[in-house]
């Protein structure tokens, strides 16, 4: 079939990327990882060497320049070799939220820390959760005041991805805090934190998954940061940070849909091997619908997702809007997750006791994806976006 | 230097289906990909030009989808691309395919060294390399698994029955090679592919070329082929399972049944 979606450039990009991935992030690899908790030195590198570290920059800057829809392929292909996930969160937080400092931040602070993002050299988080607060972001605790060139900050972050992995690169995580205390959500200000800046204690969570990735949270003690930090301007941080999220949201419905085909390859490989009652596992109708019915749920949000995504490209160049590109993204979060820990369950269930071994890699995608239903956003604000949008009228107009 | 690396696009598949009743492969919905000794020709091709300087160019003949190769090699790192693409070149035997792209080396000019893959994985015959060779009046080196010019000198690594041998050959020489076990092709990243869209790329066809067209394309193909068949499917082997003790003892007795013992 005539590809109809992807530019020459991105099928060739797929292709190389794959085979480079099945290269460098064997399944050994992914034991390895798991065994030691924290992504191996090689993958690291590898990772560097293909242009994957925060590629969404542009060159001027060390990126690679992609666009949303080349960012999407990544995290999709990691999926398809990394069923923990951690490779696809390693590289989609830092892509994302370094996207923001590339479109927001100051120059000097692109130039200071851009270059170094983009090799893998500096990690990139984001932190907006606190231990009280989550979707309902006006309501947290975190401040920053303006002082003498530069700003204070004080409060607290929980749940927080890339803990370690900032500690031990000198880097640091977008940050949301309120600055005008009357004003919620409205008087948010967003800015980069180094995760090693006096006043910064640190602890980390253990998670049911991911097992590459640290999760945490660091209290933040009269934090002081240069003024060349703020992204964005003062008070406008949650009018920008979307933009990081639904970049991240376009990614994971990209990464739910890898994780959820290979999965599904992986029980029809198991359903034509394996015998019951005289004939393979495949033969029986009872196993074919399910598998029909979750191939093409993820089939068509694979195409949703790089829809969603190119909606967000076309943005950038003055082609959709603001909410439409939200109202995409948000569909396609709210079921990326969804439909691929069904899928990942059904995969599961098809190998019988093996499903539940340790060593069977759905069970790995099965706890990764999971994550996903909280992580940059939950299902319900999904939902919360989408009913927005319907019920506003900035929907889809039949074009 | 000015290195020329043929490379041709081939089906991508090790399970090659037949249409019973045309006798010709079936290509529909098989994708294709670069033959993987050109591949290896091209990434030794880079090597000497990343030593000796220069350019290297990347020559196909096929159909206008065979760009993708050209694509494909420049994000690899060739300077250069030429694609011959016309209907006229369509059906070519080994003959016509060497006495074709050997048109096109000529046009090019200057060329000091042609390196090309061993065979296509879909024809595996091996023997359009020579052929170039011979119309150029090249001196040639087959089999080659390392090529390297030092002083206006080809010298290459054979991989020959019983092991090794270098031989060397003057320039302007042609040498066909095949792929070491571990290699690893390079996987251009996105930066690359990017760029290879911005560097030379030509389509040639009959009329760029100072050929003889009863020598192109079907027309200069002398070869028949009287019918293609998959070879008959062998039948599943029966595989023992268990402990090693156990699974010998059972291996032996089979062996007695077959009389093999
Ligand atoms: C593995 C993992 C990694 C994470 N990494 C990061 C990170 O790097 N940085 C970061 O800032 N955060 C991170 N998070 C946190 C994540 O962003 C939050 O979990 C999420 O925003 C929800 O916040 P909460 O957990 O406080 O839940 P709450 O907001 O308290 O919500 C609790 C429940 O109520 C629902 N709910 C809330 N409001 C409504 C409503 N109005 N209507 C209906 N239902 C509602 C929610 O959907 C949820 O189900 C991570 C989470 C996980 C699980």
């Amino acid at each position: 079939m005539e590809d109809w979606f992807f530019t020459e450039e991105q099928r060739m990009f797929r292709e190389s990327l794959r085979e480079y991935l099945q290269n460098h992030i064997t399944p050994e690899k992914v034991v390895e990882m798991e065994e030691k908790r924290e992504i191996p030195r090689s993958i690291h590198d590898a990772m560097a060497d293909f242009e994957l570290f925060c590629p969404l920059v542009s060159e001027e800057y060390g990126g690679a320049g992609f666009d949303l829809v080349t960012a999407g392929i990544v995290g999709e292909e990691l999926a398809r070799v990394d069923p923990t996930g951690s490779t696809c969160v390693y590289y989609l937080v830092p892509a994302s939220w370094s996207r923001m400092i590339y479109l927001y931040g100051t120059e000097e602070a692109k130039q200071e820390l851009l270059p170094k993002m983009t090799k893998g050299r500096m990690f990139c988080g984001i932190a907006s959760t606190e231990a009280d607060t989550g979707s309902d972001l006006g309501n947290m605790i975190t401040t920053i005041k303006p002082i003498r060139n530069g700003y204070v900050v004080n409060g607290a972050k929980n749940y927080i991805s890339g803990i370690r992995e900032a500690r031990n690169t000198d880097g640091g995580h977008v940050t949301l805090a309120r600055q005008d205390l009357a004003a919620g959500v409205r008087g948010c200000t967003l800015f980069f934190l180094p995760l090693n800046s006096k006043g910064i204690e640190i602890s980390l969570d253990r998670e049911m998954g991911r097992e590459g990735m640290s999760t945490g949270g660091f209290h933040i003690d009269n934090v002081e940061i240069p003024e060349r930090y703020l992204i964005g301007e003062e008070k406008r941080g949650f009018y920008i940070i979307h933009e990081g999220y639904e970049a991240a949201r376009g990614i994971i419905a990209c990464v739910c849909a890898g994780a959820a085909l290979k999965a599904l390859e992986n029980a029809v490989a198991y359903m034509k091997e394996r015998k019951a009652f005289g004939q393979p596992l495949a033969r029986y109708q009872g196993m074919q619908f399910p598998l029909a019915e979750h191939w093409s749920r993820m089939m068509m949000l694979r195409d949703w997702a790089y829809k969603a995504l190119r909606i967000m490209d076309q943005e950038k160049q003055g082609k959709a809007s603001r909410m439409e590109s939200s109202q995409a993204i948000a569909m396609a979060k709210l079921w990326g997750p969804l439909w691929a820990f069904d899928a990942i369950n059904f995969a599961m269930q098809v190998q019988g006791a093996y499903g539940y071994s340790l060593e069977c890699t759905e069970q790995k995608a099965l706890r990764a994806i999971r994550s996903f239903g909280w992580a940059e956003g939950t299902s319900e604000v999904m939902r919360l976006i989408i009913a927005r949008e319907v019920l506003g009228g900035t929907s889809w107009k039949g074009y | 230097m000015r290195i020329v690396v043929c490379v041709k696009q081939v089906p991508d598949t090790t399970d090659v289906r037949v249409d019973p009743e045309k006798g010709t492969l079936i290509r529909e919905g098989v994708p294709s990909m670069i033959n993987p000794f050109d591949q290896f020709a091209l990434e030794e091709g880079l090597r000497v030009r990343d030593r000796t300087g220069g350019e290297l160019i990347v020559l196909s003949m096929g159909p206008p989808q065979a760009k993708s190769v050209i694509m494909l090699s420049l994000a690899i790192g060739a300077d250069r691309g030429i694609l011959l693409t016309d209907r006229a070149f369509a059906g070519a035997d080994t003959l016509a395919t060497a006495y074709t792209l050997s048109k096109a080396i000529e046009k090019v000019g200057d060329v000091d060294l042609v390196v090309c893959g061993l065979q296509a994985i879909d024809g595996d015959t091996a023997q359009v390399g020579p052929g170039i060779a011979t119309r150029l009046r090249m001196p040639q080196v087959t089999y080659a698994e390392r090529i390297e010019v030092v002083d206006g000198t080809l010298r290459a690594r054979r991989v020959v029955e019983d092991g090794n041998e270098t031989v060397e050959a003057r320039l302007p020489a042609l040498a066909t090679m095949t792929t070491p076990s571990d290699f690893v092709p390079t996987n251009p990243p996105f930066t690359r592919i990017m760029k290879a869209k911005g560097k030379p790329y030509e389509e040639w066809k009959v009329a760029d070329l100072d050929a003889d067209p009863g020598r192109l394309g079907l027309d200069g193909s002398p070869t028949w082929v009287e019918k293609v068949y998959p070879p008959p499917k062998r039948e599943k082997g029966e595989m023992l399972e268990g402990a090693p003790d156990e699974i010998v003892g059972r291996l032996v007795e089979i062996l007695k049944q077959e009389r093999v013992l």
